[in-house]
């Protein structure tokens, strides 16, 4: 064993896994080289100042410095009687219920009766609002689409809206202009339809 | 939110001090207060340790400790079942040193001279045997302190496996999985630190007439 295969095994020998045979060679090469045996007594003494170092000992009230850490990172539980979020789940769901309870109570209220005739708002002929004008003069305003002429039969047995719109009355929003901070309203009362005109400010 | 008043329900439930590491992370993660405490009082001289070796700094070795500790458990969902909670543990304190090492190196002032010698004024001196004689005292401190010096001045990543062996006696396979890299790796790191020790070492102990 020459010298370089000596220091190589210093650690393997501090550490104690050396073969048997890697001992009783290195025991022999420190027997014929000083410089080694020397160099191997500085390193494992270094080795043991390094681990003789004291231990660093805690502050005795770290554990309890630990726990109040810790508890500050966790939600405080709520103190305050009756103002518990526990419930307003629960509050949400009941409304949901209540909800859904009318829905399906007005759902039933319009149910058809059972297939042995037509279905009652079948027999009832569905009228479009009216204006007083009468539906010759259409007013230039949009309205909602009603069914397409082409789709009849298939669409003229489904209701499109639950309410009644035969009495309504149809009401027009006069535009109305901003200038300078001053309203301006053209004159656009609409050729046939009677009333007056209002305008309704937000 | 932890649980206060636990795990102690069941009372075939074993002993708190008894469990393993292991199973009191896993209550832990179960938001077991005691079982936090108790992982605490186990490793708190271990972790402070490794930190005020790693850093040679008693001071901040505290609250760096706390710091490992706040992690564990803010991350005690994420302890996998199965490994060993001390790896575990020195993964995150040998990371938090890093950190505060290059912290340190950024600041620049970290390896001032003066300053270490101010840091190891307050290094925990344990003066074990009352009889001992001033001189002695003085020449012994004088020698760990060097010791510490000479460990602080070890580049950080050998300097880690360094401590983690020689001074916290970590088996190589642990030290790599704390320090995630190779065990081959790990040797050569920590043969390269021991000869830097060494040589740093060097006139001390020949001053000192070591045998």
């Amino acid at each position: 064993m020459n010298c370089t295969q000596a220091r190589r095994l210093f650690g393997a020998c501090w550490d104690d896994e050396t073969t048997q045979v890697e001992r009783e060679l290195l025991e022999s090469h420190f027997a014929s080289c000083a410089r080694c045996r020397s160099a191997y007594d500085e390193f494992s003494r270094a080795l043991e100042l390094a681990a003789s170092l004291p231990r660093v000992e805690p502050a005795p009230d770290l554990v309890e410095r630990m726990l109040a850490r810790v508890r500050r990172l966790s939600p405080a539980p709520d103190r305050v009687p009756g103002i518990r979020l526990g419930w307003v789940p629960v509050s949400v769901a009941a409304a949901a219920l209540v909800i859904a309870g009318i829905l399906v109570a007005q759902w039933v209220g319009l149910k058809p009766a059972p297939p042995s005739g037509p279905p009652q708002w079948a027999k009832q002929p569905v009228t479009e609002p009216k204006l007083v004008g009468g539906p010759a003069e259409k007013p230039a305003v949009p309205r909602a689409p009603g069914p397409r002429p082409g789709a009849g039969s298939e669409v003229a047995g489904i209701p499109d809206s639950l309410f009644d719109h035969s009495e309504d009355i149809e009401f027009i929003l006069d535009p109305v202009t901003l200038r300078g901070g001053r309203v301006e309203r053209p004159p656009l009362k609409q050729p046939g339809i009677q009333g007056e005109q209002a305008v309704i400010t937000f | 939110m932890v649980n206060q008043v636990s795990p102690d329900r069941d009372p075939s439930a074993p002993a708190i001090v008894s469990l393993s590491d292991e199973d009191l992370m896993a209550r832990v993660a179960e938001d077991d207060e005691r079982a936090f405490a108790e992982l605490v009082r186990r490793f708190q001289g271990r972790v402070i340790n490794l930190v005020s070796r790693v850093l040679n700094d008693r001071e901040c070795s505290d609250d760096l400790a706390q710091e490992v500790f706040v992690r564990v458990f803010v991350h005690r969902r994420n302890y996998r079942r199965g490994s060993k909670f001390s790896t575990w543990l020195f993964t995150i304190a040998a990371n938090l040193a890093k950190n505060e090492i290059r912290r340190r190196v950024r600041r620049r002032n970290w390896f001032s001279l003066d300053a270490l010698q101010e840091l190891l004024k307050d290094s925990a001196i344990q003066l074990a045997d009352p009889t001992e004689s001033r001189e002695s005292v003085l020449e012994r401190e004088q020698l760990q302190a060097a010791v510490g010096l000479a460990i602080a001045t070890v580049p950080e990543k050998y300097r880690l496996a360094l401590v983690l062996r020689d001074i916290e006696g970590l088996p190589y396979e642990e030290i790599a999985l704390v320090l995630n890299i190779p065990g081959g790796t790990v040797r050569s790191r920590i043969n390269r630190a021991r000869s830097m020790l060494k040589r740093k070492l060097q006139p001390l102990l020949r001053k000192a007439g070591a045998p």
